[in-house]
């Protein structure tokens, strides 16, 4: 299949631009940067349209859906995701320092997706759970909502490597900061929006909106951790250390409620395969 | 006001009330994922010591988000909500409400950058008229106050309204928890299995809560169930007869996705299975005459043509050994009695096992000569299992959870920004200076004040050629 080949090619771009990206920062010579920021955005084109192909050659083999139904999809589709806001972060910023961090993360989301033994990269055809509307719009919230939680944890670390000698390329602390909670308020946004998709979905599905099945249950953990963090800055006036943590411990529940909920027995079973 | 001085008051309106109730949700909600919950807990409950099971069972750990510890909790944080809106409202009315002048103009003014400060040729009057009509085209309630020494401010602001959007998050939380404890009082939620052809009238509810009359009679017509070439469902489907005493009140199918909602009621697909009593379809051959295909369940028996014997169906398998479906006969002809299997598979076990019907004339369904057997397929009778649950908390949540997030993106992408513009005699020049507060969002009122600023240049430049 010609797209699981582009998308495989698209996760050595995206090692490539990590090494650039670093190359920028020990070098600090603008050439490094701007190869580093060309190659995310061919990658991005080859990942756009990776994707795109999978979605097409799934009707061409009669099952026609979104490509967003498996472990394997919704590997690809969190990498596209991130990649899609780091992109529009760097541009909008003008600063190449934080590609050093995001990167790798969608690297490793895109080599596993084409490495890992047990997660298959076969187009399958939809169980009668997955056969609604509401799949699309529900994965793709949910997932731009993991996304921004990704790069607000990334900016959480880089804010305490900041003061270690050897990361003096790291922007100031408010940049950080703010950076951190913009990407955790667009998280918490999607993310609301993913849960009251899934919702209506379950109403039609599951018999009942809310069944506190494992996922439903993390999901809603997560949203109450990015819920303190933000009653925190904004009643509190939590700023930098605090947050960055909060950051962490947020991405932490976001990699439970992704993957660790899949050990829990319930209803959310079709990331198994 | 002497509320604050309260000590109820002055704990509920406490933010860090709010935080720990938050974390103690989130620690509840945690034990409650890796703690088997409701019907899960029944086996894990007889892995574990009788006397700790029936302690935790007290405890309702088995059943967290229903019990006593959730409902507190819940409560609690509505108690919190609602007396930390009303504490803040007075507040949020006031800024709400607020002149466009503060009063203490001065200050606004001091302490700005080059880039929001400039110069230029005309008079106030004339740059005031200008600059008014610049901020009303993105701004509202433009104002404009005379200052000492021929000084003039104007003033606009936007997004107003922002200030409300939290307060409208918060109702919207509140309504989403009543709309879920409407459900839990009012809703039930439970299961039935129909097998094709029968009716049924009563569930069993969810968590061994005993049995509940439903308001129809439900008939299941149909279960049909279709597979994928690579063995995963594709379509569990039930045609459905909705009865009211005797009458038919409607007729569909329900399907996974799509359920029937019927007198506040919904019925969902949600599992099926074959009954054990299902039929067999057989055929049969005398010597070289025509085929005879019988229907034919476990226990019944039916004559041979011309008082040959009688063929008895003993057994009926789904599967037998991994050779698929079978039928076991018993074929009494009078002097003697004859028992063998019929694979409906048959022709494929041959070709795996060359001579099996020779060496174990138990499989040979040519044994009871000269007839031989053949079974066509099983008539699998299946029953549908469906999930009936009413809940008429559920408009309400779902009314809340469009306001919450309309009101999210209120709260977050929008908030109050108020400007004022400073036009005063510098000399022979005209000196003009803009400053902005916003209630939230500093980096992003920065990047309105440049823009503004840029716009200000630009259009002075324009006006004095």
């Amino acid at each position: 299949m010609t797209n699981t080949m582009i998308l495989s090619w698209v996760t050595f771009l995206y090692f490539g631009a990590f090494v650039l990206y670093l190359f920028h920062l020990v070098f600090g010579k603008e050439f490094w940067g701007k190869a580093a920021f060309y190659t995310v955005l061919g990658g991005l084109g080859a990942h756009t349209v990776g994707l795109l192909l999978r979605w097409q050659e799934s009707y061409t083999l009669g099952i026609g859906h979104a490509p967003l139904s498996n472990f394997y999809e919704s590997l690809i589709f969190f990498a596209w995701a991130l990649i899609l806001l780091y992109v529009i972060m760097e541009w909008r910023i003008k600063n190449r320092s934080l590609g050093a961090f995001v990167l790798p993360v969608a690297f490793l989301l895109m080599a596993f997706a084409s490495l890992a033994p047990n997660v298959s990269d076969r187009i399958q055809p939809l169980v009668p759970a997955l056969q609604s509307n509401w799949l699309t719009s529900h994965v793709v919230t949910c997932f731009m909502g993991y996304a921004a939680f990704t790069v607000a944890f990334a900016i959480g670390i880089m804010y305490f490597l900041r003061n270690i000698p050897l990361f003096g390329f790291i922007p100031e602390g408010d940049i950080l900061d703010e950076l951190m909670y913009q990407h955790a308020v667009l998280g918490f946004v999607f993310l609301t929006l993913g849960i009251m998709t899934g919702s209506v979905w379950a109403h039609y599905a599951w018999g009942s909106y809310w069944s506190w099945d494992p996922k439903e249950t993390w999901s809603l953990i997560t949203w109450l951790i990015y819920a303190v963090m933000l009653h925190a800055r904004y009643v509190r006036g939590w700023r930098g250390k605090r947050m960055a943590v909060l950051a962490i411990i947020g991405f932490a529940a976001v990699l439970f409620t992704y993957l660790g909920v899949n050990y829990l027995p319930g209803l959310h079973s079709y990331l198994k395969s | 006001m002497p509320k604050q001085k309260n000590p109820f008051w002055s704990f509920f309106a406490s933010v860090y009330l709010t935080i720990t109730l938050l974390v103690f949700t989130v620690v509840l909600s945690i034990v409650g994922t890796f703690i088997p919950q409701q019907d899960a807990a029944r086996e894990f409950v007889q892995g574990i010591p009788p006397g700790l099971a029936s302690f935790l069972q007290t405890m309702q750990i088995f059943d967290l988000f229903h019990s006593v510890w959730f409902f507190l909790l819940m409560l609690l944080l509505s108690l919190n909500l609602i007396i930390c809106s009303l504490n803040r409202w007075p507040l949020t009315w006031k800024q709400f409400r607020r002149a466009p002048f503060p009063g203490d103009e001065e200050g606004l003014f001091r302490g700005l950058d080059n880039g929001r400060v400039f110069l230029c040729d005309e008079d106030v009057a004339t740059i005031t008229g200008r600059l008014e009509g610049l901020l009303g085209r993105k701004y509202r309630q433009i104002s404009r106050n005379q200052e000492k020494g021929d000084a003039v401010i104007i003033s606009g602001e936007r997004g107003r309204y922002s200030r409300f959007a939290v307060y409208v998050v918060h109702l919207s939380l509140l309504l989403l928890i009543l709309g879920a404890l409407m459900g839990a009082f009012w809703g039930w939620e439970g299961y039935v299995n129909i097998g094709e052809g029968e009716t049924a009238d009563a569930i069993d509810l969810k968590g061994g809560k005993g049995t509940k009359a439903l308001p129809f009679t439900i008939r299941c017509d149909k279960f049909i169930v279709e597979f994928y070439e690579n063995g995963a469902p594709k379509t569990y489907r039930s045609d459905l007869t909705f009865l009211k005493e005797g009458k038919t009140i409607y007729q569909g199918p329900v399907l996974v996705n799509h359920p029937v909602s019927l007198e506040g009621v919904r019925v969902y697909q949600a599992s099926y299975g074959s009954s054990p009593d299902g039929r067999a379809s057989l055929a049969f051959i005398r010597g070289g005459q025509e085929q005879k295909i019988i229907k034919i369940g476990a226990g019944e028996s039916f004559s041979l043509p011309d008082k040959e014997g009688t063929v008895q169906i003993v057994r009926l398998e789904e599967n037998l050994m991994q050779m698929g479906p079978a039928v076991k006969l018993l074929v009494n002809s009078g002097p003697g009695e004859v028992s063998f299997w019929v694979f409906q598979h048959i022709d494929k076990i041959r070709e795996m096992n060359p001579g099996v019907t020779e060496q174990v004339p138990m499989f040979n369904p040519s044994l009871f000569k000269p007839y031989v057997f053949a079974l066509k397929g099983m008539e699998e009778r299946y029953y549908t299992g469906l999930q009936i649950s009413r809940d008429p908390g559920a408009p309400l949540a779902a009314a809340a959870a469009v306001l919450m997030m309309v009101a999210l993106i209120g709260t977050f992408f929008s908030s109050h920004r108020r400007i004022w513009i400073k036009i005063q005699p510098a000399g022979e020049k005209t000196r003009i200076t803009v400053a902005a507060r916003s209630n939230k969002h500093p980096v992003v009122l920065d990047r309105e004040v440049r823009q503004l600023a840029e716009l200000i240049k630009v259009n002075l430049e324009k006006g004095s050629t």
